[in-house]
């Protein structure tokens, strides 16, 4: 699918890559290129590089990239998210990265900012443009879809819009029930856990290729199998069944759980969530495991097993983790005809642990930020457009 | 006084050395207690020596692989740290130069035996992994940072909620500064 930009951008590009020959010097818009289908539902209206830099280290070029995007809706529908798919094809190991911007309420002609802020490594000895920006997706306010989906932004935005359904309609609950003093201790709450919320860091690691005596050369003699303590939630699609870990420290190795479709309905992925318990008894959401193996499926009440071989690394303060436990639970399901399930409001509230160590959802913390930045009146204004 | 360099002092530990010069030398230890010193150091060495020639076995064809690779590994490393043309040193092989030469050459020889009779030891591949940085997260290839995503600039301080994903990927949510939208960057390995 040709580029709108494409041609305008891509001699321009090659100039601007040639350019870059000096030690450090600072980059010109046309050194990214925008590339969106004929097709698509936004248009770039402008964009720029700002403060970009790009500077040599030995036979690399290090690229600080910042890039400010304005894009317009020029499709009949108002769109609820949109993910833009960031690669520079010389990077080694084929990574990739995303922006997501979810919580968006844009109406049909309306323009929204879109702020990409990248650091990257690449060969000097290249040409072409240093990064392509593409459009993974489009969510419309009707779930509709447009898009490649090649980093599942269709399954990614379709949870985040439904989280923010559910929370929405929570706090427009509290606002007829209770006010607006309702409302602002909610939110007060929504601030209280952000606030509280126990911080982790980590790695996810791989490419570790060991020997059979590598594997027996380096393994902590403290390393144990941890089994998952699992928390279900009565109404949900999938039940898991028993889980384990192999954990020494703060690496947790080989994580897997096995899982049950309760439902009639085929599913196609499925995403655990995953609770770390420290020596001190502070749990932290660690993060999850999803099955993004694509020929993961359970069929209608079928099981099968969610797992991974790479190694995870936390640490918090800069000192590894003490694993002590581990917990899971179902973090979001998608079934084969594409549709979405994540815990209700109601799931996570029963579990005291879940509010503890969970994150506010994308649109709690949206509108919990249009409170303080705006006020409760813009709050409420906020709610009654939905 | 004026010594005689570490190579004129090696030569005449080995026994090397010309009639004349050999007199000069020994005339010169006769009298100096440093260069004494550092012909019994030669002297010890030479009786070290031997002993790790006996040993059987070594590889001389896959040890000279060994040290090709790591000379222009070596080579490629410091392109990458030089920052300027440094100027070229040509002094003569004395005092503790003559000690690092040595002590290179023992290290060398006794990690060519070292890697002739390895003891178990896992095999490090580049690693490659996704992680929290400073400001963002990132992927990172070896000792590389090959693509990182900021939270929404790496000179501001945004607070931002990590996201792990076991099968290879991380995300950062936050409120970018510039926007004020909500943002969630994801860098994973490809897809």
């Amino acid at each position: 699918m040709l580029s709108k930009t494409k041609n305008r951008v891509l001699l321009a590009g090659f100039l601007g890559a040639a350019s870059l020959w000096a030690q450090d010097a600072p980059l010109a818009s046309s050194s990214v290129r925008i590339d969106l289908p004929e097709d698509s539902p936004v248009a770039v209206m402008k964009w720029d590089t700002g403060t970009s830099r790009a500077a040599a280290r030995g036979a690399a070029l290090v690229l600080d990239l910042n890039i400010s995007l304005t894009l317009r809706n020029i499709s009949p529908n108002r769109i609820h998210g949109i993910t833009l798919r960031v690669v520079s094809q010389e990077v080694a190991m084929g990574g990739v990265g995303s922006v997501f911007q979810p919580g968006l309420n844009v109406g049909p002609g309306e323009v929204f900012p879109v702020h990409i802020v990248t650091k990257l490594m690449r060969p000097q000895a290249s040409s072409g443009p240093l990064l392509q920006v593409n459009l993974d997706g489009v969510l419309f306010q009707d779930f509709t879809f447009y898009g490649q989906d090649k980093l599942h932004s269709r399954r990614i935005m379709t949870a985040c819009e439904m989280e923010a359904q559910r929370d929405r309609t929570a706090l427009k609950r509290m606002l007829a029930q209770g006010g607006s003093p309702a409302l602002k201790e909610a939110i007060l709450k929504i601030l209280d856990r952000r606030k509280d919320l126990p911080e982790v860091q980590g790695r996810v690691v791989r490419g570790r290729a060991l020997t059979n005596a590598g594997v027996a050369a380096i393994t902590p003699e403290h390393e144990r199998q941890e089994q998952f303590a699992l928390l279900q939630f009565p109404d949900g699609p999938i039940q898991m069944i028993r889980g384990s870990a192999l954990i020494a420290g703060g690496d947790a190795r080989t994580p897997s759980i096995e899982v049950a479709n309760l439902t009639d309905k085929p599913v196609k992925y499925v995403e655990l969530g995953w609770v770390l318990t420290d020596s001190g008894g502070r749990s932290y959401m660690a993060g999850s495991l999803p099955s993004s193996d694509p020929a993961f499926t359970l069929g209608a009440h079928g099981s099968g097993k969610v797992s991974t071989g790479n190694t995870l690394e936390f640490s918090t303060g800069g000192k590894p983790l003490s694993i002590q436990k581990m917990t899971g639970f179902v973090n979001q399901v998608e079934f084969a005809d594409g549709k979405v399930w994540v815990p209700s409001r109601q799931d996570i509230d029963s579990k005291p642990l879940l509010l503890q160590v969970m994150e506010p959802s994308v649109e709690e913390e949206r509108l919990a930020n249009l409170y303080v930045t705006k006020g409760l009146p813009a709050l409420v204004d906020e709610l009654k457009k939905y | 006084m004026r010594h005689p360099n570490q190579a004129t002092l090696a030569l005449h530990a080995g026994g090397d050395l010309g009639p004349f010069r050999r007199w000069l030398t020994a005339r010169h230890l006769a009298r100096c207690t440093y260069c004494r010193e550092e012909v019994a150091g030669y002297n010890e060495m030479r009786e070290l020596l031997p002993e790790l020639a006996e040993l059987p076995d070594i590889s001389w064809n896959r040890m000279a692989a060994e040290i090709k690779a790591n000379v222009r590994l070596g080579l490629e490393a410091g392109e990458c740290v030089r920052t300027a043309e440094m100027p070229l040193h040509r002094g003569s092989l004395t005092g503790w130069r003559a000690a690092v030469a040595f002590a290179s050459v023992i290290v060398l020889v006794g990690g060519c035996l070292v890697l002739q009779h390895p003891a178990p030891q896992p095999v490090h591949m580049a690693e490659t992994a996704v992680e929290s940085a400073q400001d963002g997260i990132q992927l990172q290839a070896g000792d590389d940072h090959m693509l990182g995503l900021m939270n929404g600039g790496a000179s501001t301080s945004v607070k931002a909620v990590y996201h792990f994903d076991a099968q290879g990927s991380m995300g950062s949510r936050y409120i970018d500064p510039q926007t004020g939208s909500m943002t969630i960057n994801t860098v994973s390995y490809a897809q």
